[in-house]
């Protein structure tokens, strides 16, 4: 049973997926989908081999309680993703993505899922194909696709528009459904020349968007969303709020903007119930979005003016207190502490849909600035301290801070024999000295050009068109035969 | 022979001419008369024994005029020709042979032809005399092309460089040129009567002077002067092209050497200058191809992939583009470059951690040894490319590098006031040296037909747009407004 597992993390390590490894005890799986001990220590060894992400600690959450925050076609997105990524939990969300995808149409997804659960774990009743349901599915499908299509068609020769209007949401929801994204974009925007009121307006943006975001074609959520934005009722436009700012986040996320991003998390309006968008996200979700990215990219200040005494946030942070709570150390200057409540909650980070892929990106950016911060204060700090504060025990931070310093986010130099970090206060003074020095000197070198180039034009030697390369004799090149520089 | 003589020393007249037109009048009949004199026979004969009675310094015109007879009538003894040429050439009158610009071509091009002097003497005649002509260095002659090219070839590149540091800004052709002043005035510029028509220098094409400058950055590259040789590849890459797709062979060759030693002097890829022309800048995007490879490989923090970047292109290629020993200098810099590196993120580090960090090219590893380690950083601080010493701790511990950082100290990088009114000063002084070439060039210019034409052009349609504008001003007013004095000025 191990056996298969590690075959299937294998098998998903070569398709460059991450995967999140925790201890096999101590989460509500049925035992049987637990490896038993013995197998799980060689798994251990395997598995660190595989990838160096791999974490002691299992995923804080409970699954159940997990999904039910969501509603729509992105709780099997979930599910699949933790199925894929995560090997305690890996059975169960695979299960559980199955009883899901059989709730619903989508012929492909329950296939995938399937395949997936016969690998890690074949032996469960799950991992056998239903066929006669599957058929029985698609026959049906495609019956309503049809039906769909001839409906709509006979809206379009009545010429109502709001019979196309509707016949066209609903063809596009079923497109959704069964998965076929491409067409069901199509669908939905069909829907737009059509729209008469505010509400439907919306409605077409959120199918989109909702779409996109499924796609995973950030630059489209982020299109889509500025065509919502513009001229709605104020009535409708609060009730969609949240929706409007968590899809940005979400699609500034995906285009690494981590910045604007948290911007757009940090300003969801708390009041309006969480299912208006708990097809994309969940409120624990915005807390820690908002919260993490601000910490990547905020300093303190703004974290306290912008995250701890934002009362629309506060609501969301009350989901998430761990993030409070590493907001709150990092503002009152505890960053190791702040630190280790972020590593904690690594894995997960990493079973999360939108945040996986940036998790490496957002820590590391969270403990340079850590590192940074840290270092203010001082004009020399001893190594050891800093070891201390931030050093794990499998790396200095020594190698850490010359990757900083080099990339140019920290002003400091290291000396390694009496175990210092200097820090490099700015002298204003001698930068205005360089600055004045290189002036003169490129304002010479440019004069001189530019007195060149005059030169050229009055005596007509520039180059001429008609004669493209080799517009000399290649004669000329043959007295530079010679290279004459002595080694 | 005495009426020969009489006539010869005829100019220029004793005493002095008055003022610049009649010395002008008196120079151009003078070199006439010897030019028709020269074509007899008898001229001939006796310029052997005439020579040591015309002064070369007081009258160059007709000393010249007797060098180029008596060399062609081989009546001279060949070393005391030599001897004859080397005095001549080196004290000159430069304001008479402006009217005997084409026999004194002929001379300095015996002098690059000839194999009677030793290239060494023949290269420092050539740089005193052009200097001689034109104090500024500032305009290119045929004569700069042959004299960086002998200098280049035969290796004296030390003895040309008085030409070669100057900064050559006009070229001899330019077209419409209205000079009112005659050839001999004082305070005409160098640019004015180093022409094709006084004979100076012969006509140019784009060809010479990318050449001219090509050999000037080579001449530099065989001193291992970096930032001179960068400065002079850099001026044939950005050449001016008239067209979107020229681009010569020349400016390809200068633009591979310049990264290259770009490489060698910042330690990282030069950014092409935004004036490059279009054609160029496409033409080094693909022919430039392993050079750039090279270069993006040299900023990378491990050795194996310039390695493998040079292996791949192999040597042949390089020594066929005549750049293998350009290119073998690159591979053992980067390890320097990645010393070097490091000074701005340690301030001291042991010769153990150095070796671990830094990778020799040649074999993408560190090197074996902290000796060698230590041999390379102590051949750094010889040659001052790195400002640092090596320490060995009394009690023992590992030697360390500490490096010298201008941060570090008191003023923490500061100038001192003194320090740097004296380095703007200097700055100040160069500046203001150009002002000569800038006077040159918008004299020129304002004397150019087609720049007055088209300024004329300009002034006119200025008149014509402000006569638009005040017609359509004056009818966008409405009758109300024009109680209120607004149109009152117009």
């Amino acid at each position: 049973m191990a056996g298969s597992l590690l075959a299937f993390f294998t098998l998903m390590d070569n398709q460059d997926g991450i995967i999140v490894k925790g201890k096999s005890a101590a989460h509500s799986s049925p035992p049987t989908s637990r490896p038993p001990l013995s197998d799980s220590l060689h798994l251990d060894v395997k598995m660190s081999a595989i990838d160096l992400t791999l974490r002691a600690d299992p995923p804080k959450f409970d699954l159940e309680l997990y999904i039910q925050n969501y509603k729509g076609r992105t709780r099997f997105d979930r599910l699949f993703l933790i199925g894929r990524s995560s090997v305690p939990l890996c059975v169960d969300a695979l299960k559980a993505a199955i009883t899901e995808a059989k709730r619903g149409k989508d012929a492909h997804r329950y296939r995938e899922a399937v395949e997936c659960l016969r690998v890690a774990a074949p032996s469960e009743p799950e991992a056998t194909f239903d066929q006669a349901w599957l058929e029985a599915l698609e026959a049906a499908n495609l019956l309503e696709t049809s039906r769909l299509l001839t409906e709509l068609k006979g809206y379009k020769n009545n010429l109502i528009k709001e019979s196309i209007r509707m016949g066209n949401e609903d063809l596009g929801k079923h497109l959704e459904s069964i998965g076929d994204l491409n067409a069901a974009a199509e669908t939905y925007s069909k829907m737009r020349p059509d729209v008469s009121t505010p509400k439907q307006f919306l409605d077409v943006g959120k199918h989109l968007v909702r779409v996109s975001i499924q796609r995973r074609e950030w630059g489209m959520v982020s299109a889509h969303l500025s065509k919502m934005g513009g001229a709605q009722h104020a009535e409708e436009e609060k009730t969609v709020q949240p929706y409007l700012k968590i899809a940005q986040g979400i699609a500034l996320l995906g285009q690494d903007r981590f910045r604007d991003a948290a911007l757009s998390f940090l300003s969801a309006d708390s009041s309006i119930a969480a299912s208006t968008y708990s097809e994309i996200a969940s409120q624990n979700d915005i807390a820690v979005y908002g919260g993490l990215l601000a910490l990547a990219s905020m300093d303190r200040n703004e974290l306290q003016s912008k995250v701890l005494d934002n009362s629309q946030f506060r609501t969301f942070l009350e989901q998430a207190p761990h993030i409070r709570r590493a907001v709150t150390q990092f503002v009152s200057g505890r960053y190791s502490a702040c630190i280790a409540i972020l590593e904690s909650y690594r894995p997960d980070y990493l079973l999360d849909i939108y945040l996986q892929k940036h998790v490496a990106a957002i820590y590391f950016q969270i403990r340079s600035k850590c590192i940074v911060q840290y270092l203010i204060p001082f004009s020399c700090v001893s190594l050891d301290t800093m070891n201390q504060a931030f050093g794990g025990p499998v790396q200095g931070i020594e190698d850490e801070l010359s990757d900083m310093i080099q990339s140019g986010a920290l002003e400091a130099r290291i000396n390694t024999i009496d175990k210092l970090v200097t820090t490099k206060a700015a002298n204003p003074r001698a930068k205005m000295q360089e600055s004045a020095l290189r002036a003169a000197e490129n304002y010479e070198k440019q004069a001189l050009d530019r007195l060149r180039r005059m030169g050229l034009a009055a005596a007509e030697l520039e180059l001429k068109g008609g004669k493209k390369m080799g517009a000399f004799p290649s004669s000329q090149g043959d007295f530079l035969s010679e290279e004459s520089l002595e080694l | 022979m005495d009426k020969l003589a009489s006539a010869l020393l005829n100019f220029p007249p004793a005493g002095g001419a008055p003022d610049d037109d009649r010395y002008h009048w008196a120079a151009k009949s003078h070199s006439q008369k010897v030019d028709q004199l020269a074509g007899t026979p008898h001229f001939r004969e006796s310029a052997a024994q005439l020579l040591d009675h015309v002064d070369p310094a007081l009258n160059s015109i007709s000393h010249l005029s007797l060098l180029s007879a008596a060399r062609s009538a081989n009546s001279l003894p060949q070393a005391e020709l030599l001897a004859k040429v080397s005095i001549f050439l080196s004290t000159f009158d430069a304001r008479q042979i402006r009217y005997a610009g084409k026999p004194f071509s002929v001379l300095l091009d015996w002098l690059v032809g000839w194999t009677l002097f030793p290239a060494s003497v023949a290269v420092e005649l050539l740089t005193t005399a052009l200097l001689r002509l034109d104090p500024t260095g500032s305009v290119l002659t045929s004569h700069h092309v042959a004299l960086v090219r002998l200098a280049f070839d035969t290796d004296n590149v030390e003895l040309a460089l008085p030409i070669l540091e100057k900064n050559i800004v006009f070229y001899p052709g330019a077209k419409g040129q209205l000079e009112a002043r005659p050839l001999c005035a004082s305070d005409l510029p160098p640019v004015s009567y180093m022409t094709v028509e006084s004979g100076l220098t012969k006509q140019l094409t784009s060809g010479d002077v990318l050449q001219y400058d090509l050999l000037r950055g080579l001449c530099f590259i065989q001193r291992r002067s970096w930032a001179q040789a960068l400065e002079a590849l850099e001026r044939v890459i950005t050449y001016p092209a008239r067209d979107n797709h020229s681009c010569s062979k020349i400016m390809v060759e200068a633009h591979n050497k310049w990264i290259l030693v770009g490489l060698l002097l910042n330690g990282k890829t030069p950014t092409l200058p935004n004036h490059t022309a279009a054609g160029a800048q496409k033409a080094f995007a693909t022919l430039g191809k392993p050079y750039q490879a090279i270069g993006k490989a040299f900023e990378e923090s491990t050795a194996e992939s310039l390695r493998t970047e040079f292996e791949s292109v192999g040597p042949q290629f390089f020594s066929e583009e005549n750049n293998l020993n350009l290119m073998r200098l690159v591979m053992q810099h980067y390890q320097r470059w990645q010393v070097l590196n490091l000074r701005r993120v340690y301030t001291k580090i042991s010769l153990e951690q150095m070796r671990a960090r830094t990778q020799s090219a040649e074999t993408a590893a560190p090197l074996a040894t902290e000796a060698e380690m230590e041999a390379l950083v102590q051949q750094m601080i010889d040659e001052g490319m790195l400002s640092g010493a090596i320490e060995r701790p009394a009690d023992g511990g590992p030697a360390y590098l500490a490096f010298h950082h201008h941060e570090t100290d008191a003023q923490g990088g500061e100038l001192t006031e003194a320090e740097f009114a004296r380095k703007m000063a200097r700055a100040a002084q160069r500046l203001a040296g150009l002002e000569p070439l800038v006077k040159a060039t918008n004299e020129r210019l304002g004397t150019n037909r087609e720049y007055v034409r088209f300024l004329a052009l300009q002034q006119k349609k200025d008149k014509d747009a402000r006569r638009d504008y005040d017609l359509s001003f004056l009818n966008q007013v409405e009758d109300e407004d024009l109680m209120t004095g607004v149109v009152a000025g117009f």
